[in-house]
């Protein structure tokens, strides 16, 4: 594979810290987001939502709704069921047998939250009271909630059409664990851990309009979209409607984290709304809602793991059966079933893994890809396991993850299952961040505070930010879906004033796309900073997009900039052919410099850009015709990423382009007395290779490890015995602030990708390495006696560490 | 509607409130709106009418009486009584908790006399209120009553406020000499909810302590003021020892339940860690 890569260090705005370019409208609140823009004869919706967990709908009745003032009209689910096909699903048979809409589906609600009739009124006041008036009459059905009753053969169905809980099941199986555990000097076992429930609570819950022009028979949905033209494709199926008759528009978004890849949900009952009344329909959701159903991530059993070692020290590999809670519907499930083996050997050089996988119904809120999707979820199990062998057979926890860790001299790294892991460089991550923490001074630290009431513990979080995956990974899933790749379009155009305009199909959330994308237009094209203007926002009828362009799976670093430089190349082709023509050049004598079209060696043979784009605007007389008619000023591209179909039988093959790195370090107090975790420090050093943008990367980390931290120790979308969301907004969603987190230690390491445009590699996800780094501070702490199986660890549960909680749960077996 | 049709009314003196109140069908004082408003947000308040008494200067403001008690205006803000350096000197554990309550825009806008009369039980003011001996002046259409905080704070939710009645002042008796106060809480995270709260104060004269209040916040319905325990803290010296004293607790069944949060049963043990806790911490600060 050879990428002409362009050296970032001779470049005057790439991989410095430019002041990010949206700052000042977000600052001064002049941000356009879903639900600020003003629409004319806007209407709004809002939904009746299921009080149950599961329950058959006997009846609805919606005649105080009609007598609500402003009240416009409703959708009901017989209506749903008639005017819409169900959307997709992506699993073969028997999962394929889920019919899943914008409303309840089949008569039944399957979880509490679900949308049942959706109103509309002149209000979003009205359509909330409207909403309120609307008497659903249900008859309970028995309920399941926890996985593990979920897949027993008497547990009640969420899908009596499917005819067990089970969507999607599959057993990875690389490399000889049974050889492994059988004749490694060592075998731990542990019989069950569980990763939580949480979101990404975004400062901005989804909001979307959709219009309905009747002249032209065409949709338009503006909002929070985080893959327009997945969502166009998902909404022209469900709607019946022709593809080319819908547009996506975003314009701000205020955060997604992936779990906005879901909002054509809504936006289908909207759309038929708008049709129906022929008004503009607008849906804001509230915060309460977006607890209810704006997208929970995975949770997660592990069973029956074992892990192989030898007395040296080194890990042989593991194996364990997963049931992965992906709620009442799959959406963009379960794709997680396929989407944690890019990161299957997490950081190190396991030689064995075999993992029986399920995809599991329960009557709870649908799973949505949440920040590090999948992976985070393997790659606590995998940290989590390493911690707990380091504990029992006594290895040194620093020593034995150096030794495991992938080392930087084996790159590019090809894991069990065929996934490459560009390139990187863990263990020097590790030292630094040990050196931030002050390892040996923390660990000095930990022995003075015995007997004072107070514990200290020192973890270590090692995760990868699997970033631009191949799509082929959904044929493991089932075979007959038409994915393989993955490729990103952009749009650069010098404009009739010499300024250039940039459009890139993916879609910003706040990652501060418009300036790194003008940081490497304006050094491609050797023009300043300010001359690059981005266009906010996304639009899927632009030719800026490609099927798969969006935001998700950290790669916009590679796909996103990857296209812009393409896009950026073929315009500087053609304003090097109008300079070339007018200075009497050859093209090839042409170098862009100083906001000129300048003859190489002779910088007074200059014409500045606004001359090239004056006289192709206005006077193309002025060039040789053949010029005049080649050249539009206009360059479009799409960056392909580098990828095969995977081999299906083996499941094995390359399913992400790059791998970031983020090594995490931290030292906690604990107060034995309330079990109540403190965060005295807190490192992390994060490698995303070549930096575009130093600034934006360290708050991407940041962010990422904020929101780590704050699912590590207060955030939990548990459920009650009844189905019931016990956290259902931030009145008991405890989200961390500033208030909850100590001031971060960072620092970086630069790992170049050799695979991608200018060496950078996606991020901002990361891996959840403080749930790893916090699980590991805590056992840390509460020593041998006890072992923490949980991702979620309030004080309550950290006492109950203290007290020996879950010993019992884990073996050595030899 | 978010906000279902209602009456805002805002009265110039605690009288006109008081008539308001009286005359208004479903009227409800409004004064720092930090709960308040929320409710009517999220549907769980419905009243007819808000009246709004948080611009009424009669209600607002901190005074000394010649006795040294704390006079403070129902309305007061926590902001006003954090930076109040006669307040601090005086009675430093109520401008302490206003100081260090959630984050500066609640400070700005939640009263005392607000979080008072709202009596959450994970609210911060009334076991600090019981343990202060405080009295409420209530206002009402036949004039004006003072309660102890004992007879004020009367289960969730609820006070000694009737129906067409306004808090009007809560005045805090001087702090005896040689007293220490101290409050000692577990929360979720830095600034949300309490999960338990003590509050105790010792009166130490000559290295023993002659009275004593130890109160509980966060597990009750109202404060709880624990009997067993100061008896067993009064008459003792001030030592770290007392801290012993808590458990009595263990006789005294503390009625609690299970929540979001955590068990019942943590709340309690909870409970008693904060209470030792605060014994300790109101020893030393107890001047003896």
């Amino acid at each position: 594979m050879t990428i002409e890569q362009t050296r970032p260090d001779t470049r005057r705005f790439t991989g410095k810290a430019m002041p990010r370019k949206e700052d000042a409208r977000l600052l001064k609140a002049q941000g356009e987001f879903g639900d600020d823009t003003p629409v004319a004869n806007l209407a709004y919706m809002a939904f009746v939502r299921s009080p149950y967990a599961h329950a058959r709908i006997v009846d609805i009745d919606v005649s105080a709704a009609e007598k609500v003032d402003g009240y416009l009209g409703c959708l009901l689910p017989d209506e749903v069921a008639e005017l819409t096909d169900p959307y997709a699903e992506l699993q073969g048979p028997p999962g394929d047998a889920e019919v899943d809409r914008c409303l309840a589906a089949g008569g039944k609600v399957r979880f509490s939250g679900e949308p049942v009739v959706a109103v509309a009124a002149t209000s979003r006041e009205a359509a909330r009271d409207a909403a309120a008036a609307v008497v659903v009459d249900y008859e309970p059905l028995p309920h399941v909630v926890d996985t593990r009753k979920a897949v027993e053969p008497d547990a009640p169905l969420v899908h009596d059409q499917v005819g067990c809980n089970v969507a999607f099941e599959s057993t990875f199986d690389w490399g000889d664990i049974d050889f492994a555990l059988e004749n490694a000097d060592h075998v731990i076992e542990v019989d069950e851990l569980h990763f939580h429930r949480f979101s990404s609570t975004p400062l901005e819950c989804t909001a979307i309009t959709a219009e309905y022009d009747a002249g032209t028979d065409t949709f338009t949905f503006t909002g929070g979209f985080a893959t327009p033209q997945l969502a166009t494709l998902n909404l022209a199926g469900a709607l019946r409607h022709p593809t080319n008759k819908l547009r996506v528009l975003s314009k701000d978004i205020g955060g997604s984290f992936g779990i906005k890849l879901n909002t054509h949900i809504p936006a289908t009952a909207a759309a038929l709304l708008a049709r129906k009344l022929g008004r503009p329909i607008r849906w804001t959701e509230t915060r309460t809602e977006s607890h209810q159903m704006g997208g929970h991530g995975n949770e997660r059993w592990f069973r029956n793991v074992k892990m192989a070692l030898q007395s040296d020290g080194t890990v042989l590999g593991l194996s364990y059966e997963a049931l992965d809670d992906v709620g009442a519907y799959t959406r963009y499930e379960p794709l997680g079933a396929v989407i944690w083996t890019q990161v299957a050997n997490a950081c190190y050089q396991l030689k064995h893994l075999r993992v029986h996988y399920r995809s599991v119904y329960t009557n709870k809120c649908p799973t949505h890809p949440n920040r590090g999707y999948s992976r985070t979820q393997h790659l606590w199990l995998v940290e989590r396991m390493m911690d707990i062998a380091a504990h029992k057979l006594g290895f040194d926890p620093v020593e034995f993850r150096m030794k495991n860790y992938i080392q930087p001299d084996q790159y590019p790294y090809t894991t069990v299952n065929g996934c490459v892991y560009d390139s990187g460089n863990l263990p020097e991550s590790l030292r630094k961040a040990l050196e931030l923490i002050d390892y040996e001074e923390a660990r000095q630290l930990q022995r003075a505070a015995a007997g004072t009431g107070k514990r200290i513990g020192i973890g270590i979080g090692s995760t990868l930010d699997s970033g631009t995956n191949n799509f082929g990974q959904a044929r493991l899933l089932n075979p007959h879906l038409p994915f393989g790749g993955n490729s990103e379009a952009a749009l650069v155009r010098l404009g009739i004033d010499g300024a250039v305009y940039a459009t890139t199909g993916a879609v910003a959330f706040g990652q501060g796309h418009e300036t790194t994308i003008s940081q490497v237009v304006a050094d491609e094209l050797g023009v300043s900073y300010d001359d690059v203007h981005v266009q906010r926002g996304s639009d899927s009828g632009l030719s800026a997009q490609m099927g798969l362009s969006g935001s998700y799976a950290s790669q916009f670093a590679v796909t996103g900039i990857g296209a812009m430089l393409n896009a950026t190349r073929k315009l500087a082709a053609e304003i090097k052919q109008v300079a070339a023509a007018v200075l009497g050049v050859k093209p090839e004598e042409i170098e862009l410099a100083d906001g000129k079209a300048r003859v190489v060696g002779d910088a007074e043979k200059a014409l500045p850009l606004s001359d090239v784009a004056g006289i192709v605007h206005f006077s193309p007389a002025s060039l040789p015709r053949e010029v005049a008619e080649n050249v539009g000023l206009v360059g479009r591209a799409v960056y392909s990423a580098p990828f095969d179909l995977p081999d299906l039988e083996r499941k094995y093959g390359n399913l992400t382009l790059t791998y970031a790195t983020q090594i995490h370090a931290c030292v906690v107090e604990i107060d034995e007395e309330t079990g109540q975790t403190t965060l005295l420090r807190y490192a992390m050093v994060d490698d995303c290779g070549t930096p575009i943008n130093p600034m934006v990367i360290e708050g991407q980390v940041h962010g990422a490890t904020a929101h780590g931290i704050s699912a590590a120790l207060f955030e939990d979308m548990a459920y009650d015995e009844n189905g019931q969301l016990r956290a259902g907004n931030f009145y008991d969603y405890h989200a961390a602030t500033a208030f909850d987190l100590p001031s971060f230690r960072y620092a970086n390491v630069v790992s170049p990708s050799p695979f991608t445009p200018i060496g950078a590699k996606g991020m901002g996800e990361g891996g959840g390495a403080p749930l790893q780094a916090i699980s590991a501070a805590i056992q840390d702490a509460v020593g041998d006696s006890a072992a923490v199986l949980d991702s979620f660890n309030p004080p309550e549960r950290v006492l109950r560490l203290l007290r020996g909680l879950n010993a019992e749960k884990v073996k050595v077996i030899r | 509607m978010l906000l279902p049709p209602l009456r805002y009314l805002r009265p110039e003196t605690p009288e006109d409130a008081v008539a308001m109140l009286s005359d208004v069908d479903g009227s409800v004082v409004l004064a720092g709106g930090q709960t308040l408003m929320n409710m009517l947000k999220l549907d769980l308040a419905h009243p007819d009418a808000l009246v709004d008494v948080h611009r009424i200067d009669a209600l607002r403001g901190i005074e000394h009486d010649a006795d040294g008690t704390l006079v403070v205006g129902a309305a007061t803000t926590y902001a006003e009584l954090a930076r109040s350096p006669e307040v601090r000197r005086s009675h430093p554990a109520v401008a302490e908790m206003a100081a260090g309550l959630v984050d500066r825009q609640v400070r700005n806008r939640g009263t005392i006399g607000g979080n008072c009369c709202l009596n959450d039980p994970t609210s911060n003011y009334p076991p600090l209120m019981v343990a202060l001996d405080a009295r409420f002046r209530v206002l009402g259409r036949d004039g004006e009553r003072r309660l102890p905080a004992s007879e004020f704070f009367r289960g969730t939710l609820a006070t000694a406020v009737g129906r067409g009645e306004l808090l009007t002042t809560i005045e805090i008796p001087p702090m005896p000499q040689g007293s220490g106060v101290a409050h000692e809480h577990l929360q979720v995270g830095a600034d949300s909810w309490a999960i338990a709260r003590a509050v105790v104060r010792l009166d130490v004269a000559d290295g023993v302590v002659a009275d004593a209040r130890a109160v509980l916040g966060a597990v009750y319905g109202s404060p709880l003021r624990l009997p067993e325990v100061e008896r067993r803290l009064i008459g003792q010296r001030a030592t770290p020892d007392l801290a012993e004293a808590a458990d009595a607790l263990q006789d005294v069944d503390v009625q609690t339940a299970d929540d979001v949060h955590c068990s019942a049963a943590y709340r309690r043990e909870m409970a008693e860690v904060q209470l030792r806790r605060a014994i300790r911490a109101a020893v030393e600060r107890s001047v003896q």
